[in-house]
Protein backbone atom coordinates (compact mmCIF):
# COMPACT_ATOMS: atom_id res chain seq x y z
CA UNK A 1 0.00 0.00 0.00
CA UNK A 2 2.99 2.26 -0.24
CA UNK A 3 2.88 3.07 -3.92
CA UNK A 4 1.42 6.23 -5.36
CA UNK A 5 1.49 9.90 -4.59
CA UNK A 6 0.19 11.65 -1.54
CA UNK A 7 -3.44 12.73 -1.57
CA UNK A 8 -3.07 16.45 -0.99
CA UNK A 9 -6.77 17.14 -0.56
CA UNK A 10 -6.98 14.61 2.26
CA UNK A 11 -3.83 15.88 3.94
CA UNK A 12 -5.00 19.48 3.69
CA UNK A 13 -8.42 18.56 5.06
CA UNK A 14 -6.93 16.90 8.15
CA UNK A 15 -4.41 19.72 8.61
CA UNK A 16 -7.10 22.31 8.36
CA UNK A 17 -9.37 20.54 10.82
CA UNK A 18 -6.67 19.91 13.41
CA UNK A 19 -5.04 23.33 13.15
CA UNK A 20 -8.44 24.98 13.49
CA UNK A 21 -9.15 22.87 16.56
CA UNK A 22 -5.76 23.83 18.03
CA UNK A 23 -6.49 27.47 17.33
CA UNK A 24 -9.81 27.19 19.15
CA UNK A 25 -8.46 25.47 22.20
CA UNK A 26 -7.33 27.93 24.84
CA UNK A 27 -5.73 25.08 26.73
CA UNK A 28 -3.34 24.56 23.81
CA UNK A 29 -2.95 28.06 22.43
CA UNK A 30 -2.22 29.84 25.69
CA UNK A 31 0.73 27.66 26.71
CA UNK A 32 1.91 27.75 23.09
CA UNK A 33 2.04 31.55 23.23
CA UNK A 34 2.99 32.13 26.83
CA UNK A 35 5.76 29.57 27.19
CA UNK A 36 7.66 30.71 24.09
CA UNK A 37 7.24 34.36 25.05
CA UNK A 38 8.66 33.66 28.49
CA UNK A 39 11.43 31.36 27.33
CA UNK A 40 12.37 33.08 24.11
CA UNK A 41 11.75 36.74 24.86
CA UNK A 42 11.36 37.64 28.54
CA UNK A 43 13.96 35.26 29.95
CA UNK A 44 16.70 36.20 27.44
CA UNK A 45 15.86 39.87 27.87
CA UNK A 46 16.23 39.79 31.63
CA UNK A 47 19.34 37.65 31.44
CA UNK A 48 20.71 40.05 28.85
CA UNK A 49 20.01 43.02 31.11
CA UNK A 50 21.74 41.31 33.99
CA UNK A 51 24.68 40.55 31.72
CA UNK A 52 25.32 44.25 31.30
CA UNK A 53 26.72 44.20 34.79
CA UNK A 54 30.40 44.24 33.98
CA UNK A 55 31.49 43.13 37.40
CA UNK A 56 30.52 39.55 36.56
CA UNK A 57 33.60 37.49 35.95
CA UNK A 58 33.12 35.18 33.00
CA UNK A 59 36.64 33.82 32.86
CA UNK A 60 35.82 31.13 35.38
CA UNK A 61 32.92 30.00 33.25
CA UNK A 62 34.92 30.07 30.06
CA UNK A 63 37.66 28.04 31.69
CA UNK A 64 35.13 25.22 32.08
CA UNK A 65 34.79 24.93 28.33
CA UNK A 66 37.38 23.31 26.08
CA UNK A 67 39.77 26.10 25.18
CA UNK A 68 39.29 25.59 21.46
CA UNK A 69 35.63 26.47 21.78
CA UNK A 70 35.96 29.74 23.67
CA UNK A 71 37.67 31.58 20.87
CA UNK A 72 34.45 33.21 19.55
CA UNK A 73 34.04 34.80 23.00
CA UNK A 74 37.57 35.55 24.10
CA UNK A 75 38.36 37.06 20.71
CA UNK A 76 35.96 39.90 21.45
CA UNK A 77 36.52 43.15 23.33
CA UNK A 78 36.18 42.44 27.08
CA UNK A 79 32.97 44.41 27.64
CA UNK A 80 31.18 42.55 24.83
CA UNK A 81 32.18 39.11 26.02
CA UNK A 82 29.52 38.54 28.65
CA UNK A 83 26.54 39.68 26.61
CA UNK A 84 27.65 37.79 23.52
CA UNK A 85 28.19 34.67 25.60
CA UNK A 86 24.73 34.90 27.13
CA UNK A 87 22.62 36.13 24.25
CA UNK A 88 24.65 34.66 21.46
CA UNK A 89 25.26 31.20 22.91
CA UNK A 90 23.84 30.30 26.31
CA UNK A 91 20.18 30.79 25.40
CA UNK A 92 20.48 28.73 22.23
CA UNK A 93 19.13 25.47 23.77
CA UNK A 94 15.80 27.17 24.35
CA UNK A 95 15.30 27.41 20.61
CA UNK A 96 15.49 23.65 20.31
CA UNK A 97 13.53 22.85 23.44
CA UNK A 98 10.54 25.05 22.71
CA UNK A 99 9.72 23.63 19.26
CA UNK A 100 10.36 20.16 20.64
CA UNK A 101 7.83 20.78 23.39
CA UNK A 102 5.26 22.32 21.08
CA UNK A 103 5.49 19.44 18.63
CA UNK A 104 5.36 16.87 21.42
CA UNK A 105 2.25 18.39 22.96
CA UNK A 106 0.40 18.56 19.66
CA UNK A 107 1.55 15.21 18.32
CA UNK A 108 0.59 13.42 21.51
CA UNK A 109 -2.96 14.22 20.53
CA UNK A 110 -2.58 13.06 16.91
CA UNK A 111 -4.24 9.66 17.12
CA UNK A 112 -4.81 9.35 20.85
CA UNK A 113 -7.03 12.41 20.63
CA UNK A 114 -9.08 10.85 17.83
CA UNK A 115 -9.54 7.76 19.98
CA UNK A 116 -10.47 9.81 23.00
CA UNK A 117 -13.02 11.84 21.05
CA UNK A 118 -14.32 8.66 19.39
CA UNK A 119 -13.73 10.08 15.94
CA UNK A 120 -11.12 7.52 14.93
CA UNK A 121 -13.50 4.97 13.46
CA UNK A 122 -15.12 7.57 11.22
CA UNK A 123 -11.69 8.67 10.09
CA UNK A 124 -10.73 5.10 9.22
CA UNK A 125 -13.89 4.71 7.14
CA UNK A 126 -12.90 7.69 4.98
CA UNK A 127 -10.95 7.22 1.77
CA UNK A 128 -7.65 8.78 2.93
CA UNK A 129 -4.79 6.31 2.82
CA UNK A 130 -2.95 5.26 5.92
CA UNK A 131 0.16 7.11 4.85
CA UNK A 132 -1.72 10.32 4.07
CA UNK A 133 -3.24 10.25 7.53
CA UNK A 134 0.18 9.77 9.10
CA UNK A 135 1.73 12.58 7.06
CA UNK A 136 -1.17 14.90 7.88
CA UNK A 137 -0.81 14.22 11.58
CA UNK A 138 2.93 14.79 11.33
CA UNK A 139 2.42 18.17 9.71
CA UNK A 140 -0.19 19.14 12.28
CA UNK A 141 2.60 18.97 14.86
CA UNK A 142 5.41 20.17 12.66
CA UNK A 143 4.02 23.41 11.26
CA UNK A 144 3.11 25.08 14.57
CA UNK A 145 6.38 24.07 16.20
CA UNK A 146 8.46 25.49 13.37
CA UNK A 147 6.28 28.59 13.30
CA UNK A 148 6.84 29.09 17.02
CA UNK A 149 10.59 28.64 16.61
CA UNK A 150 10.84 31.04 13.69
CA UNK A 151 8.51 33.74 14.96
CA UNK A 152 10.03 33.37 18.41
CA UNK A 153 13.50 33.80 16.96
CA UNK A 154 12.53 36.89 14.99
CA UNK A 155 11.19 38.46 18.18
CA UNK A 156 14.22 37.31 20.07
CA UNK A 157 16.58 38.98 17.59
CA UNK A 158 14.82 42.29 18.07
CA UNK A 159 14.81 42.02 21.86
CA UNK A 160 18.39 40.74 22.10
CA UNK A 161 19.76 43.46 19.84
CA UNK A 162 17.93 46.11 21.85
CA UNK A 163 19.15 44.75 25.16
CA UNK A 164 22.72 44.49 23.89
CA UNK A 165 22.74 47.87 22.17
CA UNK A 166 24.30 49.86 25.05
CA UNK A 167 27.27 47.47 24.92
CA UNK A 168 27.48 46.52 21.27
CA UNK A 169 26.27 49.71 19.56
CA UNK A 170 25.21 47.54 16.59
CA UNK A 171 22.89 44.59 15.86
CA UNK A 172 24.82 41.36 16.36
CA UNK A 173 22.04 38.79 15.74
CA UNK A 174 21.29 36.76 13.70
CA UNK A 175 24.62 35.16 13.02
CA UNK A 176 25.36 32.34 10.59
CA UNK A 177 25.32 29.78 13.42
CA UNK A 178 21.94 30.98 14.54
CA UNK A 179 20.59 30.79 11.03
CA UNK A 180 21.72 27.16 10.79
CA UNK A 181 20.36 26.38 14.23
CA UNK A 182 16.94 27.93 13.64
CA UNK A 183 16.38 27.06 10.01
CA UNK A 184 18.00 23.64 9.95
CA UNK A 185 18.50 22.09 13.39
CA UNK A 186 15.34 23.23 15.20
CA UNK A 187 12.93 21.78 12.59
CA UNK A 188 14.95 18.57 12.60
CA UNK A 189 14.75 18.28 16.37
CA UNK A 190 11.01 18.95 16.21
CA UNK A 191 10.70 16.20 13.59
CA UNK A 192 12.56 13.78 15.87
CA UNK A 193 10.14 14.64 18.66
CA UNK A 194 7.24 14.07 16.27
CA UNK A 195 8.60 10.72 15.17
CA UNK A 196 8.51 9.66 18.80
CA UNK A 197 5.25 11.27 19.82
CA UNK A 198 3.10 10.27 16.85
CA UNK A 199 4.26 6.73 17.42
CA UNK A 200 3.33 6.95 21.07
CA UNK A 201 0.01 8.48 20.11
CA UNK A 202 -0.77 5.51 17.88
CA UNK A 203 -0.26 3.10 20.74
CA UNK A 204 -1.99 4.70 23.69
CA UNK A 205 -5.67 5.29 24.11
CA UNK A 206 -5.83 8.90 25.27
CA UNK A 207 -3.89 12.13 25.11
CA UNK A 208 -2.94 12.13 28.76
CA UNK A 209 -1.26 8.75 28.46
CA UNK A 210 0.52 9.98 25.36
CA UNK A 211 1.91 12.96 27.24
CA UNK A 212 3.08 10.82 30.12
CA UNK A 213 4.70 8.14 28.06
CA UNK A 214 5.95 10.62 25.46
CA UNK A 215 7.37 12.95 28.08
CA UNK A 216 9.54 10.15 29.40
CA UNK A 217 10.89 9.47 25.92
CA UNK A 218 11.36 13.10 24.89
CA UNK A 219 13.00 14.18 28.15
CA UNK A 220 16.44 12.75 27.27
CA UNK A 221 16.33 14.79 24.08
CA UNK A 222 15.65 17.92 26.08
CA UNK A 223 18.56 17.17 28.40
CA UNK A 224 20.80 16.54 25.41
CA UNK A 225 19.74 19.83 23.86
CA UNK A 226 20.36 21.73 27.09
CA UNK A 227 23.78 20.20 27.55
CA UNK A 228 25.13 20.36 24.04
CA UNK A 229 23.64 23.23 22.08
CA UNK A 230 25.85 25.99 23.45
CA UNK A 231 28.98 24.00 22.76
CA UNK A 232 27.69 23.23 19.30
CA UNK A 233 27.14 26.89 18.52
CA UNK A 234 30.62 27.72 19.75
CA UNK A 235 32.01 25.01 17.52
CA UNK A 236 30.68 26.88 14.50
CA UNK A 237 28.31 26.50 11.57
CA UNK A 238 29.90 23.36 10.12
CA UNK A 239 29.41 21.14 13.17
CA UNK A 240 25.98 22.67 13.80
CA UNK A 241 24.95 21.85 10.26
CA UNK A 242 26.23 18.28 10.60
CA UNK A 243 24.34 17.74 13.83
CA UNK A 244 21.26 19.02 11.99
CA UNK A 245 21.89 16.41 9.29
CA UNK A 246 22.14 13.71 11.91
CA UNK A 247 18.89 14.91 13.50
CA UNK A 248 17.13 14.87 10.12
CA UNK A 249 18.39 11.37 9.45
CA UNK A 250 17.10 10.23 12.82
CA UNK A 251 13.79 11.99 12.20
CA UNK A 252 13.47 10.35 8.79
CA UNK A 253 14.18 6.92 10.23
CA UNK A 254 11.73 7.39 13.10
CA UNK A 255 9.00 8.69 10.84
CA UNK A 256 9.38 6.07 8.16
CA UNK A 257 9.06 3.47 10.88
CA UNK A 258 6.18 5.39 12.40
CA UNK A 259 4.37 5.54 9.08
CA UNK A 260 4.79 1.79 8.71
CA UNK A 261 3.53 1.20 12.22
CA UNK A 262 0.43 3.17 11.44
CA UNK A 263 -2.03 1.00 9.57
CA UNK A 264 -5.78 1.16 9.49
CA UNK A 265 -5.96 -2.47 10.34
CA UNK A 266 -3.87 -2.04 13.46
CA UNK A 267 -5.91 0.96 14.56
CA UNK A 268 -9.24 -0.70 13.79
CA UNK A 269 -8.28 -3.88 15.59
CA UNK A 270 -8.05 -1.84 18.78
CA UNK A 271 -11.26 0.08 18.36
CA UNK B 1 -16.88 -0.40 -17.26
CA UNK B 2 -19.29 -3.29 -16.92
CA UNK B 3 -21.00 -2.83 -13.60
CA UNK B 4 -21.35 -6.09 -11.74
CA UNK B 5 -24.89 -6.94 -10.82
CA UNK B 6 -23.96 -7.49 -7.23
CA UNK B 7 -22.79 -4.71 -4.98
CA UNK B 8 -21.22 -7.09 -2.50
CA UNK B 9 -20.10 -10.64 -2.82
CA UNK B 10 -18.25 -12.31 -0.04
CA UNK B 11 -17.09 -15.81 0.39
CA UNK B 12 -15.81 -17.42 3.55
CA UNK B 13 -14.93 -14.09 5.15
CA UNK B 14 -13.31 -14.79 8.49
CA UNK B 15 -11.80 -12.57 11.11
CA UNK B 16 -10.54 -13.32 14.60
CA UNK B 17 -9.42 -11.17 17.47
CA UNK B 18 -7.29 -12.35 20.36
CA UNK B 19 -10.51 -12.96 22.28
CA UNK B 20 -11.91 -15.26 19.62
CA UNK B 21 -13.55 -15.50 16.22
CA UNK B 22 -15.63 -12.41 15.46
CA UNK B 23 -16.76 -13.53 12.03
CA UNK B 24 -16.63 -17.11 10.85
CA UNK B 25 -16.72 -17.90 7.13
CA UNK B 26 -19.37 -15.40 6.12
CA UNK B 27 -20.70 -16.02 2.64
CA UNK B 28 -23.37 -13.74 1.27
CA UNK B 29 -24.14 -11.34 -1.53
CA UNK B 30 -25.95 -8.04 -1.79
CA UNK B 31 -27.60 -7.02 -5.03
CA UNK B 32 -27.44 -3.50 -6.36
CA UNK B 33 -30.32 -1.38 -5.14
CA UNK B 34 -31.14 -3.81 -2.39
CA UNK B 35 -31.50 -3.19 1.33
CA UNK B 36 -29.93 -6.05 3.22
CA UNK B 37 -30.61 -6.26 6.93
CA UNK B 38 -27.80 -7.66 8.98
CA UNK B 39 -29.41 -8.89 12.16
CA UNK B 40 -28.00 -10.43 15.25
CA UNK B 41 -27.62 -9.94 18.99
CA UNK B 42 -24.80 -7.97 20.57
CA UNK B 43 -21.43 -9.32 19.59
CA UNK B 44 -22.80 -11.22 16.59
CA UNK B 45 -20.23 -9.70 14.22
CA UNK B 46 -22.29 -7.07 12.39
CA UNK B 47 -19.90 -4.19 12.92
CA UNK B 48 -16.93 -6.43 12.15
CA UNK B 49 -18.59 -7.38 8.86
CA UNK B 50 -19.02 -3.72 7.95
CA UNK B 51 -15.41 -2.95 8.75
CA UNK B 52 -14.20 -5.86 6.67
CA UNK B 53 -16.38 -4.90 3.71
CA UNK B 54 -15.18 -1.30 3.82
CA UNK B 55 -11.52 -2.28 3.92
CA UNK B 56 -10.92 -1.03 7.43
CA UNK B 57 -10.13 -4.46 8.80
CA UNK B 58 -8.24 -7.17 6.97
CA UNK B 59 -9.83 -10.61 6.79
CA UNK B 60 -7.87 -13.59 8.08
CA UNK B 61 -9.37 -15.73 5.34
CA UNK B 62 -11.96 -15.48 2.63
CA UNK B 63 -12.60 -13.00 -0.13
CA UNK B 64 -14.85 -10.04 -0.61
CA UNK B 65 -15.76 -8.03 -3.67
CA UNK B 66 -17.37 -4.68 -3.01
CA UNK B 67 -18.51 -2.62 -6.01
CA UNK B 68 -16.29 -4.80 -8.12
CA UNK B 69 -13.20 -4.15 -5.99
CA UNK B 70 -11.33 -5.93 -3.27
CA UNK B 71 -11.89 -3.80 -0.18
CA UNK B 72 -8.60 -4.79 1.34
CA UNK B 73 -6.30 -4.00 -1.60
CA UNK B 74 -8.41 -1.20 -3.10
CA UNK B 75 -9.65 0.25 0.14
CA UNK B 76 -9.44 3.90 -0.89
CA UNK B 77 -11.38 3.31 -4.09
CA UNK B 78 -14.06 1.38 -2.22
CA UNK B 79 -14.32 3.97 0.53
CA UNK B 80 -14.65 6.74 -2.03
CA UNK B 81 -17.86 5.10 -3.17
CA UNK B 82 -19.27 3.99 0.16
CA UNK B 83 -20.81 5.97 2.98
CA UNK B 84 -20.73 4.76 6.56
CA UNK B 85 -22.77 5.54 9.59
CA UNK B 86 -20.87 4.10 12.53
CA UNK B 87 -22.47 2.90 15.71
CA UNK B 88 -21.59 5.99 17.67
CA UNK B 89 -21.93 9.08 15.56
CA UNK B 90 -18.22 9.94 15.82
CA UNK B 91 -18.66 13.66 15.37
CA UNK B 92 -15.96 16.04 16.50
CA UNK B 93 -17.44 18.01 19.35
CA UNK B 94 -15.08 20.90 18.86
CA UNK B 95 -16.75 21.75 15.57
CA UNK B 96 -20.18 22.73 14.39
CA UNK B 97 -22.45 20.34 12.55
CA UNK B 98 -21.65 21.94 9.22
CA UNK B 99 -17.91 22.01 9.91
CA UNK B 100 -18.01 18.29 10.63
CA UNK B 101 -19.55 17.74 7.22
CA UNK B 102 -17.19 20.16 5.55
CA UNK B 103 -14.16 18.27 6.85
CA UNK B 104 -15.39 15.00 5.42
CA UNK B 105 -16.36 16.68 2.15
CA UNK B 106 -12.90 18.17 1.74
CA UNK B 107 -11.26 14.90 2.62
CA UNK B 108 -13.35 13.29 -0.08
CA UNK B 109 -11.99 15.82 -2.53
CA UNK B 110 -14.86 18.30 -2.66
CA UNK B 111 -14.15 22.00 -2.60
CA UNK B 112 -15.01 23.90 0.58
CA UNK B 113 -17.99 25.66 -1.01
CA UNK B 114 -19.36 22.50 -2.51
CA UNK B 115 -18.96 20.60 0.76
CA UNK B 116 -20.74 23.34 2.70
CA UNK B 117 -23.54 23.58 0.14
CA UNK B 118 -24.15 19.82 0.10
CA UNK B 119 -23.82 19.69 3.87
CA UNK B 120 -26.31 22.51 4.28
CA UNK B 121 -28.82 20.78 2.02
CA UNK B 122 -28.55 17.51 3.89
CA UNK B 123 -28.80 19.13 7.29
CA UNK B 124 -31.92 20.86 6.10
CA UNK B 125 -33.33 17.57 4.87
CA UNK B 126 -32.77 16.11 8.33
CA UNK B 127 -34.35 19.08 10.07
CA UNK B 128 -31.04 20.28 11.43
CA UNK B 129 -30.54 23.50 9.48
CA UNK B 130 -31.16 25.67 12.55
CA UNK B 131 -28.29 23.90 14.29
CA UNK B 132 -25.90 23.78 11.37
CA UNK B 133 -23.61 26.40 12.89
CA UNK B 134 -23.84 25.21 16.47
CA UNK B 135 -21.04 23.17 17.99
CA UNK B 136 -21.91 19.50 18.24
CA UNK B 137 -20.94 19.37 21.91
CA UNK B 138 -24.44 20.04 23.21
CA UNK B 139 -26.31 17.89 20.69
CA UNK B 140 -28.61 15.08 21.75
CA UNK B 141 -28.06 11.51 20.58
CA UNK B 142 -30.71 11.88 17.90
CA UNK B 143 -29.31 15.16 16.62
CA UNK B 144 -25.86 13.64 16.39
CA UNK B 145 -27.24 10.67 14.53
CA UNK B 146 -28.84 12.93 11.97
CA UNK B 147 -25.66 14.89 11.42
CA UNK B 148 -23.75 11.63 11.07
CA UNK B 149 -26.30 10.34 8.59
CA UNK B 150 -25.95 13.54 6.59
CA UNK B 151 -22.21 12.99 6.64
CA UNK B 152 -22.59 9.44 5.33
CA UNK B 153 -24.67 10.74 2.43
CA UNK B 154 -22.54 13.78 1.65
CA UNK B 155 -20.92 12.41 -1.49
CA UNK B 156 -24.01 10.54 -2.64
CA UNK B 157 -22.44 7.10 -2.19
CA UNK B 158 -23.48 4.06 -4.18
CA UNK B 159 -23.30 1.79 -1.19
CA UNK B 160 -24.25 2.66 2.35
CA UNK B 161 -23.27 0.84 5.52
CA UNK B 162 -25.60 1.90 8.27
CA UNK B 163 -24.81 0.58 11.73
CA UNK B 164 -27.93 0.92 13.85
CA UNK B 165 -29.15 4.09 12.15
CA UNK B 166 -32.24 4.53 14.30
CA UNK B 167 -30.93 3.67 17.75
CA UNK B 168 -31.40 6.68 19.97
CA UNK B 169 -33.94 8.32 17.68
CA UNK B 170 -37.45 9.25 18.78
CA UNK B 171 -40.39 7.64 16.96
CA UNK B 172 -40.85 10.50 14.52
CA UNK B 173 -37.18 10.65 13.63
CA UNK B 174 -37.09 6.87 13.34
CA UNK B 175 -39.94 6.97 10.86
CA UNK B 176 -38.19 9.70 8.86
CA UNK B 177 -34.95 7.79 8.73
CA UNK B 178 -36.68 4.55 7.79
CA UNK B 179 -38.47 6.37 4.98
CA UNK B 180 -35.27 7.97 3.85
CA UNK B 181 -33.41 4.66 3.72
CA UNK B 182 -36.29 3.15 1.81
CA UNK B 183 -36.27 5.93 -0.76
CA UNK B 184 -32.50 5.79 -1.15
CA UNK B 185 -32.83 2.24 -2.30
CA UNK B 186 -36.09 2.34 -4.21
CA UNK B 187 -35.87 5.80 -5.83
CA UNK B 188 -32.16 6.34 -6.09
CA UNK B 189 -30.91 2.82 -6.67
CA UNK B 190 -28.56 2.91 -3.72
CA UNK B 191 -27.50 -0.27 -2.02
CA UNK B 192 -27.84 -0.36 1.74
CA UNK B 193 -26.41 -2.72 4.32
CA UNK B 194 -28.39 -2.11 7.46
CA UNK B 195 -27.15 -3.44 10.78
CA UNK B 196 -29.91 -3.35 13.27
CA UNK B 197 -31.54 -4.78 16.34
CA UNK B 198 -34.91 -3.40 15.37
CA UNK B 199 -36.84 -6.02 13.52
CA UNK B 200 -39.58 -3.56 12.64
CA UNK B 201 -37.33 -1.45 10.48
CA UNK B 202 -35.65 -4.48 9.00
CA UNK B 203 -39.08 -5.81 8.07
CA UNK B 204 -40.11 -2.54 6.46
CA UNK B 205 -36.92 -1.95 4.53
CA UNK B 206 -35.03 -5.08 3.81
CA UNK B 207 -35.64 -7.32 0.87
CA UNK B 208 -33.40 -9.92 2.40
CA UNK B 209 -32.01 -10.48 5.82
CA UNK B 210 -28.94 -12.16 7.16
CA UNK B 211 -28.97 -13.34 10.75
CA UNK B 212 -25.62 -13.61 12.45
CA UNK B 213 -25.05 -15.24 15.76
CA UNK B 214 -21.62 -15.37 17.40
CA UNK B 215 -19.96 -14.68 14.07
CA UNK B 216 -21.81 -17.39 12.18
CA UNK B 217 -24.42 -16.73 9.53
CA UNK B 218 -27.48 -18.72 10.55
CA UNK B 219 -30.04 -17.60 8.03
CA UNK B 220 -29.96 -15.63 4.83
CA UNK B 221 -32.81 -14.86 2.46
CA UNK B 222 -36.14 -13.12 2.13
CA UNK B 223 -38.36 -13.27 5.22
CA UNK B 224 -40.66 -15.67 3.33
CA UNK B 225 -37.80 -17.96 2.47
CA UNK B 226 -36.65 -17.98 6.04
CA UNK B 227 -40.15 -18.64 7.29
CA UNK B 228 -40.55 -21.56 4.91
CA UNK B 229 -37.25 -22.84 6.10
CA UNK B 230 -38.22 -22.68 9.73
CA UNK B 231 -41.90 -23.36 9.79
CA UNK B 232 -43.19 -26.43 8.12
CA UNK B 233 -46.42 -25.98 10.05
CA UNK B 234 -49.32 -23.59 9.75
CA UNK B 235 -50.69 -21.87 12.82
CA UNK B 236 -54.27 -20.99 13.63
CA UNK B 237 -55.62 -19.01 16.51
CA UNK B 238 -59.06 -20.20 17.61
CA UNK B 239 -61.33 -17.79 19.43
CA UNK B 240 -63.63 -19.89 21.61
CA UNK B 241 -64.73 -17.13 23.99
CA UNK B 242 -62.76 -18.81 26.80
CA UNK B 243 -59.62 -20.87 27.24
CA UNK B 244 -59.93 -24.29 25.64
CA UNK B 245 -60.65 -27.09 28.09
CA UNK B 246 -58.33 -30.01 28.62
CA UNK B 247 -60.60 -32.58 26.99
CA UNK B 248 -61.05 -30.36 23.93
CA UNK B 249 -57.31 -29.93 23.55
CA UNK B 250 -56.84 -33.67 23.87
CA UNK B 251 -59.48 -34.27 21.25
CA UNK B 252 -57.90 -31.77 18.86
CA UNK B 253 -54.57 -33.42 19.43
CA UNK B 254 -55.97 -36.70 18.25
CA UNK B 255 -56.85 -35.28 14.83
CA UNK B 256 -54.46 -36.48 12.14
CA UNK B 257 -53.23 -33.15 10.70
CA UNK B 258 -52.85 -31.39 14.06
CA UNK B 259 -49.25 -31.12 15.27
CA UNK B 260 -50.04 -29.51 18.53
CA UNK B 261 -52.58 -27.46 20.42
CA UNK B 262 -51.99 -25.04 23.26
CA UNK B 263 -54.55 -23.09 25.27
CA UNK B 264 -54.69 -19.31 25.11
CA UNK B 265 -56.77 -16.98 27.26
CA UNK B 266 -59.52 -16.85 24.66
CA UNK B 267 -59.24 -20.26 23.05
CA UNK B 268 -56.35 -22.20 21.57
CA UNK B 269 -53.37 -21.99 19.29
CA UNK B 270 -53.32 -24.94 16.94
CA UNK B 271 -50.58 -26.04 14.59
CA UNK B 272 -51.69 -27.71 11.41
CA UNK B 273 -50.08 -29.15 8.35
CA UNK B 274 -51.90 -26.82 5.99
CA UNK B 275 -54.80 -24.47 5.48
CA UNK B 276 -57.11 -27.20 4.23
CA UNK B 277 -57.13 -28.75 7.67
CA UNK B 278 -58.98 -25.82 9.26
CA UNK B 279 -62.58 -27.09 8.64
CA UNK B 280 -61.83 -30.39 10.37
CA UNK B 281 -60.55 -28.52 13.41
CA UNK B 282 -63.63 -26.31 13.54
CA UNK B 283 -65.89 -29.34 13.16
CA UNK B 284 -64.11 -31.11 16.02
CA UNK B 285 -64.59 -28.07 18.25
CA UNK B 286 -68.27 -27.83 17.41
CA UNK B 287 -68.72 -31.54 17.95
CA UNK B 288 -67.16 -31.16 21.40
CA UNK B 289 -69.69 -28.46 22.22
CA UNK B 290 -67.36 -25.47 21.97
CA UNK B 291 -68.50 -22.27 20.27
CA UNK B 292 -66.16 -21.00 17.57
CA UNK B 293 -66.20 -17.19 17.26
CA UNK B 294 -63.23 -16.73 14.99
CA UNK B 295 -60.43 -18.63 13.27
CA UNK B 296 -57.35 -16.61 12.42
CA UNK B 297 -54.45 -18.06 10.50
CA UNK B 298 -51.34 -16.62 12.06
CA UNK B 299 -48.31 -15.88 9.90
CA UNK B 300 -45.06 -15.85 11.76
CA UNK B 301 -43.80 -12.28 12.07
CA UNK B 302 -40.22 -11.24 11.83
CA UNK B 303 -39.85 -11.38 15.54
CA UNK B 304 -40.93 -15.00 15.66
CA UNK B 305 -38.53 -15.74 12.87
CA UNK B 306 -35.68 -13.98 14.54
CA UNK B 307 -36.14 -15.67 17.86
CA UNK B 308 -36.56 -19.01 16.18
CA UNK B 309 -33.29 -18.53 14.32
CA UNK B 310 -31.58 -17.32 17.41
CA UNK B 311 -32.88 -20.22 19.43
CA UNK B 312 -31.80 -22.68 16.76
CA UNK B 313 -28.42 -20.98 16.57
CA UNK B 314 -28.00 -21.11 20.31
CA UNK B 315 -28.43 -24.84 20.07
CA UNK B 316 -31.72 -25.04 21.92
CA UNK B 317 -34.36 -27.03 20.15
CA UNK B 318 -36.61 -24.88 18.06
CA UNK B 319 -38.79 -27.44 16.44
CA UNK B 320 -40.89 -24.94 14.58
CA UNK B 321 -42.98 -23.19 17.21
CA UNK B 322 -42.32 -19.56 17.95
N1 LIG C 1 -11.37 -4.57 17.78
C1 LIG C 1 -11.75 -5.68 18.43
N2 LIG C 1 -10.93 -6.26 19.31
C2 LIG C 1 -11.30 -7.37 19.97
N3 LIG C 1 -12.48 -7.98 19.81
C3 LIG C 1 -13.34 -7.45 18.95
C4 LIG C 1 -13.03 -6.27 18.21
N4 LIG C 1 -14.08 -5.95 17.42
C5 LIG C 1 -15.00 -6.90 17.66
N5 LIG C 1 -14.56 -7.79 18.57
C6 LIG C 1 -15.32 -8.96 19.05
O1 LIG C 1 -15.91 -9.58 17.95
C7 LIG C 1 -17.25 -9.94 18.22
C8 LIG C 1 -18.18 -9.28 17.21
O2 LIG C 1 -18.21 -7.89 17.47
P1 LIG C 1 -19.05 -6.86 16.61
O3 LIG C 1 -18.72 -5.51 17.13
O4 LIG C 1 -18.82 -7.11 15.18
O5 LIG C 1 -20.53 -7.23 17.02
P2 LIG C 1 -21.90 -6.51 16.65
O6 LIG C 1 -22.74 -7.53 15.97
O7 LIG C 1 -21.64 -5.25 15.93
O8 LIG C 1 -22.48 -6.22 18.09
P3 LIG C 1 -23.39 -5.00 18.61
O9 LIG C 1 -24.78 -5.31 18.25
O10 LIG C 1 -23.18 -5.05 20.09
O11 LIG C 1 -22.87 -3.76 17.98
C9 LIG C 1 -17.51 -9.55 19.65
O12 LIG C 1 -17.34 -10.69 20.45
C10 LIG C 1 -16.45 -8.54 19.95
O13 LIG C 1 -16.08 -8.58 21.29
MG1 LIG D 1 -22.03 -3.32 16.33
Amino acid sequence: MSAGRLDHAAIRAVLRKDLTAIGRSKAVVLPMLVVPIILLVLLPASVGLAAQDRSIDIDRFLSLLPSGLTEPITGRPPDEQLIVLVLGYLVAPLFLIVPLMVSAVIAGDAFAGEKERKTLETLLHLPARDRDLYVAKLLVGFLPSVAVAWVGFALYCVVANLVAWPVMHRPFLPTAQWAVLILWVAPAVAAVGLGIMVRVSIRVSNTQEAQQLGGAVVLPLVILAVGQTTGLMLAGTGPTFLVGCAAWALAAWLNVRGARAFTRERMAARL
Amino acid sequence: MGEPERAIDCDGLTRSFPAGVALDALTLDVRRGEVLALLGPNGAGKTTTMRLLNGVLQPDRGTATVLGLDPWTDGEAVRHRTGVLTENAGLDERFTALENLEFVGRLRGMGGDEARRRGGELLERFGMSDRADVRVQGFSTGQRKRVALARALLHDPELLFLDEPTSGLDPAATRDVVELIGSLASDHGRTVVLCTHFLGEAGKLASRMAVLFRGVLHAFGTPEELARDLWSAFEVRLDLGAAASGPLLARLGELGPVHGAAPTSSGALVRLEQRDDIPAVVAACVAAGAEVYAVEPRDPNLEDLYFAIEARAAGTVAAGAP
